[in-house]
């Protein structure tokens, strides 16, 4: 079929547009404040294969893992077996899955009676069962103890929703209220893509539409291709280290070995160390997600990141390593932790070949730490907070200060909305300045942000990296200061664990400071 | 005949334009001026004797601005201190963490603080949520802050306060100490009076930077042209105000010119009776859409402004970095139009004066629509061979011919602009095919057919003047104030009596303005909003309603809304967050068909090219003269603007010089 070059881009612009607005949709209607302050969801849209063809602007980390999220589900649950109407939702691993907060809600699209695409919407649900209120618990010894697993469900179907399945999940998450809020606003999320996509049928003709995705496909592809073929030839190595969590707790290791051959690229992360024992394993497919955004950086072009972007790349893991641990490995903090390493390792293998495309090491940790509040009822109130540090300095430019870095892009929480919705006194949210590195170009500064405690008891976790291996300068750049997490109980000040669990005290004061940017050249 | 003329004018980037009507006989002129970034106000002058008037002639002088947004676009801006709740003063570096492009290290992830460092200072004081004090101000404190902030070089002062929206105390005894210190000050609780301390902290800060230059400049104005209430400027938020309040909120006309293009829309939407209206007003550099349902444009709490927050209501008016001169780019991953642009200097390559990047003005020029013999603003021709040279690369790379390239530009921008009708549509749940496009501003009525068929839409709307249509804005708004408050009331057990107290009051407040004004309260009308959320949701939904204030009524109308936004509504408790009161006389104005223009050059017809029909040979419509229908293709030109009726679309003036353009029945 032959396609009209500004049809292709008419189509791509409405799949954006489509995906943009579901979540505007699910931000407008979500009732935590973790989707609606922070932010902690995407959107996309995909071929009727499963492969990736829109996206939002919304978190990579989620978007990279959502290019597997379809078409790993449609393996077992088959296409035809779904009829119009259908809603799915799961978080298994196995499914594209990052980790299983992040659910995800899959509505088939049907336009002339078959499916022409997929609308997917993923939600980062604050609670969602297990060991510990908020669903993230550090020395999980697996994927059972962490939370509830939720293979493909359908949740809503042409009869409607379905209120057993809403009450199956209400009864297993530990604030039920807004759960319920937020999932209809995912529903809700899946229509209104639908919506675009029957539309974008409608004007172009199904055929037409088909084949523009297909074509949308071949033309991140080949944009990929050329820019591995511009990228010098050979075998690239880096690695860096998570602070804990490898043979007797050591550092443990990121290893990446990069193959560029022609327009094709390797990823070998094989000499990655073994699984760890806390919650830093990643899925599969978060190893993945990682690579692609690091070749997205590496090619140094403008393209639509969608399946064909990812053909050129060839991702190797190690079945038993930390990247590749098996199907009930608790993955819970590796989807923002070891993720972001990977894309350091990816970085430092390639410091030397294209320095200009890339940045020094910034603060590659999600710096996440959560309360849990116990209400009268039972259920819980939940705050869920990531933290900024400093952008790693590139080769013209200082690094930006409280910025997320790389994979992650959730917000802060206003602490006004804290201390409105928690028994939460915010007393200081600061730059903790000269954090960044120096160099030619010095790195970015993190923040400070502390919270005392309010309520009679509270359940504090964190995921807070980078407290003991600092954000790498790079070409003489100095590293950013290591990230704190400290308590302050009773005028005595002790360390917090940086993947942690632990009961909080009312007075407690937390305060979290994020790591610096680390710099760039050498100081002059 | 003196003293008799009203006056409305938009002062934007490259032209002034402005339009002047007199009141008894309707009679009505328009000009266009060069615009003086340096000596505005002498640009207006001049702009009243380009349509041959004396100051002394003028009875009202309404204006819009862009003067406020292109000062805080460029970043040429006072010196501004900030006071913050010691622990918070780094609020403006912080931001909310999120950078902009997720795959781009190349560009700042964030925009930076508009205060350094040195200028922020951290003030012992402290509320909580619920507006109690939690560390009281002292006075040795503030002394520390005086003596500080004497020793500064800063021109204007933010105040804001970690809660001050619960509790503005402390703001108010800032305000009392700092009156003698510094000339302006910007209190939170009184630009935005919400939580959320970055975007708070943000308006205020926008809000102080802009005082200076707005008193600079309206005291100027009120000295060269002395009318007393007769001198106005037009509000974001689609009303008039009054200079002395424009002072201490110079905030309100950050988007004043769109905000008139958009006011002078609701105008014809009324007059026309068209119930569903979306505006399309495409400029040289970005092109504003905004949704009009029922004679009333939809409004917004905030809008991002160089990247920063802005809170405040406001028209909706959605903006998008895509005009006539934004640039063409081909790459394997597609056709792109802008952000960048030509801007005005060295503009489109086919002005001749020095561009060379393909733009959609020279797509246009390729494709016929610019009369070769005009002269836009009586300076800058247009250069088909310099449009041909930049256009023809990127029909190398396509592999087609330059005349498909150029169809292929005007589409793919279409599809640009096509996403922002939607965005303004789809956030209030309507289906924009429903609607009527008013197509103005310099690119609108060219490209108004093709985006209409790219949407599905099947009819449109170039008003007359639609090139000086925010100028005309100005003179055809409702005479109107606007008031809201935030209340953040539970409908579940709801103090009714209080309630409704409080929106009399607020209801007497916006009334204020009106009545000094001399207007008979009988014929001003009242429009009530509350803004509705469920308790968890942050997000409120607009629902209009009245007095006596019915609960019943509230909740039914705020889940019949969700589920048309969102297709669900459950039984949760729901929320007054705040409620909007809007006070109105409705415009009287009458507004007649502009004179001849008496530059006009030859009407012959002229190549051009559309969808599947290349060079043809096309009329050329005088639209000061047109008076039966049109069907296409053919182009309608005055001095200012080019109408483009492709093949199957036809176009009819009615008596007041609007065109309406429909798809000719098959």
């Amino acid at each position: 079929m032959k396609l009209d070059p500004f049809a292709v881009e008419v189509i791509r612009h409405g799949l954006s547009a489509a995906a943009e607005e579901m979540s505007l949709v699910m931000t407008r209607s979500a009732r935590s404040p973790l989707l609606r302050e922070a932010g902690d969801l995407s959107s996309a849209i995909t071929d009727a294969q499963g492969e990736l063809v829109g996206q939002g602007r919304d978190i990579p980390v989620h978007l990279g893992a959502m290019a597997y999220t379809v078409s790993e589900t449609l393996k077992r649950v088959p296409a035809s077996t779904l009829k119009e109407g259908d809603v799915l939702i799961y978080n298994v691993a196995e499914l594209g899955g990052n980790h299983l907060n992040d659910v995800k809600v899959v509505r088939p699209v049907f336009f002339e009676g078959e499916i022409v695409a997929f609308a997917v919407s993923l939600a980062h649900w604050p609670d969602i069962g297990g060991f510990w209120p908020g669903s993230y618990y550090a020395k999980a010894i697996d994927t059972f103890q962490e939370a509830l697993r939720i293979p493909p469900i359908r949740v809503a179907t042409a009869a409607g929703i379905s209120d057993a399945v809403v009450q199956f999940l209400k009864a297993n998450v530990r604030d039920p209220e807004s759960c319920e809020g937020d999932l209809l606003g995912q529903i809700a999320c899946t229509l209104a893509g639908e919506k675009r996509i029957i539309e974008l049928c409608k004007v172009h003709g199904r055929d037409m539409f088909v084949a523009t995705l297909s074509r949308l496909h071949d033309l991140s592809e080949a944009e990929m291709r050329e820019a591995i073929l511009a990228l010098p030839d050979g075998v690239y190595e880096g690695e860096d280290f998570m602070d804990d969590g490898g043979p007797g707790d050591e550092p443990a290791r990121i290893h990446v070995k990069i193959i560029i051959k022609g327009d094709e690229a390797t990823f070998d992360l094989s000499g990655s160390c073994d699984r760890v024992s806390n919650f830093c394993n990643t899925t599969l497919f978060i190893a993945r997600s990682a690579v692609a955004y690091s070749a997205r950086i590496m090619s140094g072009r403008e393209m639509q990141q969608n399946g064909g972007a990812l053909r050129p790349l060839n991702i190797i893991t190690r079945p038993g390593s930390i990247l590749d641990p098996g199907l009930t490995a608790p993955v819970a903090a590796g989807n923002h932790e070891t993720s972001l390493r990977i894309v350091d390792a990816i970085f430092l293998a390639m410091k030397d070949v294209i320095p200009e495309r890339l940045s020094s090491g910034g603060a590659t940790t999600s710096g996440m730490i959560s309360f849990a509040e116990p209400r009268a009822d039972g259920s819980w109130k939940m705050l869920y907070e990531v933290h900024a540090g400093g952008e790693g300095a590139r080769h013209n430019r200082i690094g930006c200060s409280a910025t997320r870095v790389h994979l992650t892009n959730t917000s802060n929480t206003p602490a006004e909305m804290i201390e409105a919705n928690y028994n939460i006194l915010v007393e200081k949210q600061a730059i903790r300045w000269g954090s960044g590195g120096g160099g030619k170009y010095h790195g970015g500064d993190g923040v400070v942000r502390s919270y005392r405690v309010l309520a009679p008891s509270m359940h504090l976790t964190s995921s807070v990296e980078r407290k003991v291996i600092a954000p790498f300068g790079l070409h003489g750049g100095l590293p950013g200061k290591t990230a704190r997490l400290t308590l302050s109980r009773g005028g005595e000040t002790t360390e917090i664990d940086g993947k942690s669990n632990l009961v909080l005290q009312q007075d407690d004061l937390v305060t979290i400071e994020m790591c610096g940017g680390g710099g760039f050249g050498p100081e002059v | 005949m003196t003293n008799i003329w009203e006056i409305g004018t938009d002062i934007g980037g490259t032209f002034t334009d402005i339009i002047a009507i007199r009141r008894d006989t309707s009679e009505t002129r328009i000009a266009k001026v060069p615009s003086r970034a340096h000596a505005p106000v002498q640009a207006m002058l001049e702009a009243i004797e380009a349509v041959g008037l004396r100051k002394s002639d003028v009875k009202r002088f309404i204006h819009g601005t862009t003067r406020i947004t292109n000062a805080i676009v460029e970043e040429r801006l006072p010196k501004v201190a900030l006071i913050a709740t010691k622990g918070f003063e780094d609020v403006l570096e912080i931001g909310r963490y999120r950078r902009r492009d997720l795959y781009r290290l190349d560009i700042v992830p964030k925009a930076k603080s508009l205060v350094p460092r040195e200028l922020c200072f951290a003030l012992n004081e402290r509320m909580t949520h619920d507006g109690r004090v939690l560390q009281a101000l002292e006075e040795v404190e503030i002394e520390r802050l005086v003596t500080w902030l004497k020793g500064t070089s800063a021109q204007s002062v933010a105040v804001s306060l970690l809660h001050a929206y619960a509790n503005p105390a402390h703001e108010k005894m800032l305000a009392e100490r700092l009156k003698d210190v510094v000339p302006y000050v910007s209190l939170s609780h009184e630009v935005n009076a919400e939580a959320r301390e970055y975007e708070r902290t943000s308006s205020t800060v926008f809000n102080a930077a802009a005082m200076p230059i707005a008193v600079e400049y309206l005291s100027e104005l009120e000295e060269r042209l002395p009318l007393g209430a007769g001198l106005q400027v037009f509000h974001s938020a689609g009303a008039m105000i009054p200079i002395s309040a424009v002072k201490r909120r110079p905030l309100v006309m950050a988007m004043s010119g769109p905000a008139a293009g958009v006011s002078a829309s609701v105008s014809i939407a009324r007059q026309l009776g068209k119930s569903r209206v979306l505006t399309f007003d495409m400029g040289g550099t970005t092109t504003d859409v905004c949704l009009i349902v029922d004679g009333q444009a939809e409004m917004t709490d905030g809008k991002l402004l160089a990247d920063r927050p802005l809170r405040q209501p406001m028209l909706a008016v959605h903006s998008i970095g895509a005009g006539g001169g934004s640039i063409v780019r081909a790459g394997a991953g597609g056709l792109t139009v802008g952000p960048e642009s030509a801007g005005s200097e060295p503009g489109p390559a086919c002005y001749g004066r020095g561009g060379n990047e393909p733009t959609i003005t020279d797509a246009n020029a390729l494709l016929g629509y610019l009369n070769p013999a005009t002269k836009l603003g009586d300076r800058i021709g247009i250069d088909l061979e310099a449009a041909a040279h930049a256009v023809q690369p990127i029909a190398d790379r396509l592999g087609l011919s330059l005349m498909e390239t150029a169809l292929g530009i005007i589409k793919v921008a279409n599809a640009t602009m096509a996403r922002a009708l939607r965005r303004v549509t789809v956030e209030r749940g309507i289906d924009g095919r429903d609607c009527t496009l008013l197509a103005f501003g310099g690119g609108g009525p060219m490209h108004a057919a093709g985006l209409a068929d790219l949407y599905g839409i099947t009819e449109i709307v170039v008003p007359a003047a639609s090139s000086a249509f925010s100028a005309l804005g100005c003179l055809t708004a409702d005479f109107s104030f606007l008031q809201q408050q935030t209340l953040r009331a539970p409908l579940d057990g709801i103090d009714l009596a209080k309630v409704s107290e409080r929106i009399h009051a607020m209801v007497a407040l916006t009334l204020e303005p009106l009545l000094a004004n001399g207007i008979a309260k009988s014929s001003i009308e009242v429009d009530l909003v509350a803004l509705m959320r469920y308790a968890a949701q942050a997000d409120a939904i607009p629902v209009p309603f009245t007095l006596p204030l019915d609960p019943d009524f509230l909740r039914e109308q705020f889940l019949k809304k969700h589920r048309e936004l969102f297709g669900y509504a459950t039984t949760e408790p729901c929320v007054i967050e705040s409620v909007r009161v809007q006070a109105r006389q409705p415009s009287t104005t009458q507004v007649g068909r502009p004179g001849i223009d008496t530059r006009r050059t030859e009407f012959v017809p002229r190549k051009c090219s559309f969808d599947n029909a290349h060079d043809v040979m096309t009329d050329v419509i005088d639209r000061g003269t047109m008076s039966a229908v049109i069907t296409g293709p053919a182009i309608i030109e005055d001095a200012w603007s080019t109408v483009v009726v492709p093949p199957g679309w036809q176009a009819a003036p009615d008596a007041g010089g609007n065109l309406y353009m429909t798809r000719v029945a098959a």
